[in-house]
């Protein structure tokens, strides 16, 4: 068994998240709204070692099976991510996440006038994936454009 | 006549007016204004426009009220938020909420970027956008697209000069996207801190034929429309500077007379002193007659939205 395998246990159901880009996965944390507040275990491996000068980060999340829906989000956060689905110890499934068309609270919007910030509502931020190729981002509200390249990537690492 | 597309509809955008949802609002204006005024009390016989404006305003609210009553509505509302429970703390969400049980429809004016956005997705009746933020105020733009066509007798060929605070202006925003929608050449001027904002009209350049200067001078005699806008004080660091930009954005009769003949002159209101009063009663001002359509195009978006068989 490879010594990434070694770090966490095996589960018997659930689901693994790999190749989180190395500093990211407290990020995927929060974009997939888990803060263990449900109870359910939840392992986080940060900086594990992932071919000769990389490192990558890993989630397992035990007893729940992450749909398209929540992993998704995570193309703009951790685009090389794979999402396994884990049954009876098995890799059940493996999926690559893939670009949504919007994307809800991940990002805040810049604008500071923007209804989304004003604090005193109850309002999430949504953001419509409007150039694919750039990433870039519209506040479904007001408008303003987030540019967002660069965001996913880890800080450059070297090799 | 076909579907009446702004039945039970919102109006948040000038994004979501197309050309032919524009071409549309004016034609239902055309016959609201050609009704007597008998006919005209019968189009919302019986229903409520509710307002709310967060921020000072003359002509959008009255125009709004007047409107509804034109059509034999009535209007309910806030026009002093100080004195309602949004004082106290109130959300914006509560406050629609309850404003759309007593109304059939509402306009809301508000000062954060994508409010009325935000009030259509909580509110149970249309929501129409009346200024939101600095870049939303989509029932001017109307208003100022109808005028055009009024009083020039077509959109497609003019050529537009807009001038003044481009960048906090938000009527400005709305007119160009608007004007995107037909085939124009708009050349603005600004001095160089009001500029408008690159980020704010990326996608517009695409659509806009636009250039931009300091100066109107050497343009103002090729123009079919002056738009002239204010400059606010409270965007100026200093007073001295208020008053060297100001003295350069104001229209007199010396610019009067170098427009072309047939050229016409048009403001949002309200105006301080950047449009000379001695121009009033010029043939090329048409800024009151702008704040009448302004009613008309009111009372026919307001018909279409309220009634499914339309104006
Ligand atoms: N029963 C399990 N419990 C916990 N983690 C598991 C279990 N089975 C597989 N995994 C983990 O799920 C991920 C995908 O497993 P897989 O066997 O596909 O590895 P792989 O061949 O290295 O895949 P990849 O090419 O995606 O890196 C790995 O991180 C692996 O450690
Ligand atoms: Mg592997
Ligand atoms: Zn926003």
């Amino acid at each position: 068994m490879r010594e990434s395998e070694l770090i966490v246990r095996r589960i018997s159901e659930g689901t693994v998240i790999d190749h989180i880009d190395e500093g990211m996965g407290l990020r995927v944390l929060g974009a997939l709204g888990i803060d263990g507040g449900d109870g359910g275990l939840t392992t986080v491996a940060l900086n594990v070692p992932s071919g000769k000068f990389k490192k990558k980060d890993i989630i397992k999340i035990e007893d729940r099976f992450l749909a398209d829906d929540d992993t998704n989000k995570l193309a703009v956060i951790a685009p090389r991510a794979t999402v396994n689905i884990i049954r009876n110890y098995k890799l059940a499934e493996k999926r690559r996440v893939s670009l949504p068309n919007e994307i809800e609270r991940i990002f805040r919007c810049s604008n500071p006038d923007c209804i989304t910030n004003s604090g005193r509502e109850h309002i999430e931020s949504v953001m419509d994936v409007i150039d694919r190729e750039v990433l870039a981002l519209k506040c479904r509200y007001c408008g303003r454009i987030l540019d967002v390249s660069g965001i996913g990537r880890a800080p450059a690492a070297a090799g | 006549m076909a579907a009446n597309s702004f039945f039970g509809r919102d109006v948040i955008s000038v994004r979501d007016l197309d050309r032919r949802g524009l071409e549309d609002v004016f034609g239902a204006a055309e016959r609201v204004m050609a009704m007597p005024a008998a006919e005209r009390r019968e189009v919302a016989r019986g229903r409520t426009l509710g307002y709310l404006f967060y921020e000072p305003s003359t002509r959008t609210r009255l125009s709004f009220q007047a409107a509804m009553a034109s059509l034999g509505g009535s209007s309910l509302g806030i026009s002093d938020v100080a004195s309602s429970s949004a004082s106290k703390g109130e959300s914006l969400a509560d406050t629609v909420r309850t404003l759309s049980i007593y109304a059939d429809a509402l306009v809301l004016r508000h000062p954060l970027d994508g409010s009325s956005r935000f009030a259509a997705e909580v509110s149970g009746k249309p929501v129409i956008n009346g200024g939101s933020g600095t870049e939303e105020h989509p029932t001017q733009a109307v208003q100022d697209l109808f005028t055009m066509r009024r009083e020039k007798g077509r959109i497609d060929g003019l050529t537009v000069g807009i001038i003044g605070d481009l960048k906090y202006g938000r009527t400005v925003y709305s007119l160009l996207r608007a004007l995107g929608n037909y085939d124009v050449k708009v050349h603005l001027a600004s001095p160089e801190s009001l500029r408008i904002r690159s980020d704010s009209v990326y996608d517009i350049r695409k659509r806009l034929d636009f250039t931009e200067s300091e100066q109107m001078d050497d343009r103002v005699g090729e123009l079919d429309v002056l738009y002239v806008t204010r400059i606010q004080k409270e965007r100026f660091p200093d007073e001295e500077e208020y008053i060297r930009v100001k003295g350069s954005y104001v229209v007199g009769l010396d610019v009067l007379r170098r427009m072309k003949k047939g050229a016409i002159i048009l403001h949002p209101l309200p105006r301080l002193d950047e449009i000379s009063p001695e121009l009033d009663g010029t043939e090329q001002a048409r800024y009151f007659r702008q704040a009448e359509y302004g009613m008309h195009v009111r009372a026919a978006l307001l018909a279409l939205i309220l009634r499914e068989e339309g104006v």
